[in-house]
């Protein structure tokens, strides 16, 4: 019975999960001068979104200026990506939330749809 | 003879395939384990409507309630804050302005004894409900959502969209 269980959770209900890491990521100097580096990774397993916007923002949610390939993703079902993000060097004291949002498409059927949010910290 | 001849030109190939053969590559599977946070979305909510002038996601009006999971590796780390929706993200034209209510609670958790207290703990301001994440482990939020249109009005037939917001913040 407990395997029958088991097997129904696996077949019945399948997981669609947004994860981003690390949770505290560090501000390194990067090769242009005045300028930090983070690396992020994100990992997509929703297969109702593909594409995720990153915002970097300070203790009060105030969004700060920063620089990534692009600023909103585009990350298909099961895709792995590593991104950079790179902030002023002036700005690296006031950077406290790197964060990764999912945007749904307008299209979507879902009558109530969830939106995920996961925001590191720099420590 | 045939056989001769081909018994060599098969040895010949043999030894030089050999050390090709040998030399199997390895191929690396790399992995780092680190604490994270992961949203799944365990169950999309849907509408019922009970009546002319009322979208819910109550059951017995024929909703569901949207079910959220969050997993933890890291105890003390991360913050949730789940946010029932107070508008439609999309909708037909609306013919007056929409009263919302909504509320999310624990459902279940993977560690009744460290995580029993998240419900009695959680902070509510508006729409949202705060859950600090002491444990390890998963925790499964439930949401619900009604929506009421003013002057008991209809609502226009056509699509409706509500999105609950998860966030995962690390502390």
């Amino acid at each position: 019975m407990k395997k029958l269980i088991v097997l129904l959770m696996l077949v019945s209900f399948p997981v669609f999960a947004h994860e981003m890491t690390p949770t505290y990521p560090k501000l390194t100097p990067s090769y242009m001068d005045n300028v930090y580096k983070t690396t992020m990774e994100m990992f997509n397993k929703r297969n109702d979104v593909e594409y995720y916007e990153i915002g970097v923002f300070d203790k009060d949610w105030n969004p700060i200026p920063f620089v990534t390939s692009y600023k909103i993703i585009r990350l298909r079902y099961l895709g792995h990506v590593t991104f950079d993000v790179f902030i002023r060097k002036a700005d690296v004291g006031r950077a406290e939330y790197i964060c990764s949002k999912s945007k749904l498409r307008k299209d979507s059927n879902t009558k109530t749809a969830i939106t995920s949010r996961i925001c590191s910290r720099f420590k | 003879m045939f056989n001769k001849k081909m018994f060599v030109i098969g040895s010949v190939l043999s030894v030089i395939t050999a050390p090709v053969m040998a030399n199997a590559e390895d191929v690396p599977i790399n992995g780092t384990v680190q604490s994270r946070c992961i949203i799944q979305t365990d169950t999309s909510g849907v509408f019922g409507n009970p009546n002319a002038y009322t979208l819910t996601t109550t059951p017995a009006d024929g909703g569901q309630k949207a079910v959220t999971r969050v997993d933890t590796t890291l105890a003390n780390a991360y913050y949730v804050e789940v946010t029932a929706p107070s508008s439609f993200s999309s909708s037909p034209s609306l013919p007056d302005t929409v009263t919302w209510t909504g509320d999310t609670t624990v459902k279940t958790v993977s560690d009744a004894t460290n995580m029993g207290s998240y419900e009695t703990n959680k902070v509510e301001f508006g729409m949202t409900d705060k859950y600090d994440l002491t444990a390890t482990g998963s925790v499964w939020f439930e949401t619900s959502s009604s929506a009421t249109m003013g002057g008991n009005k209809a609502f226009p037939g056509g699509n409706y969209t509500a999105l609950v917001n998860v966030e995962c913040i690390a502390k």
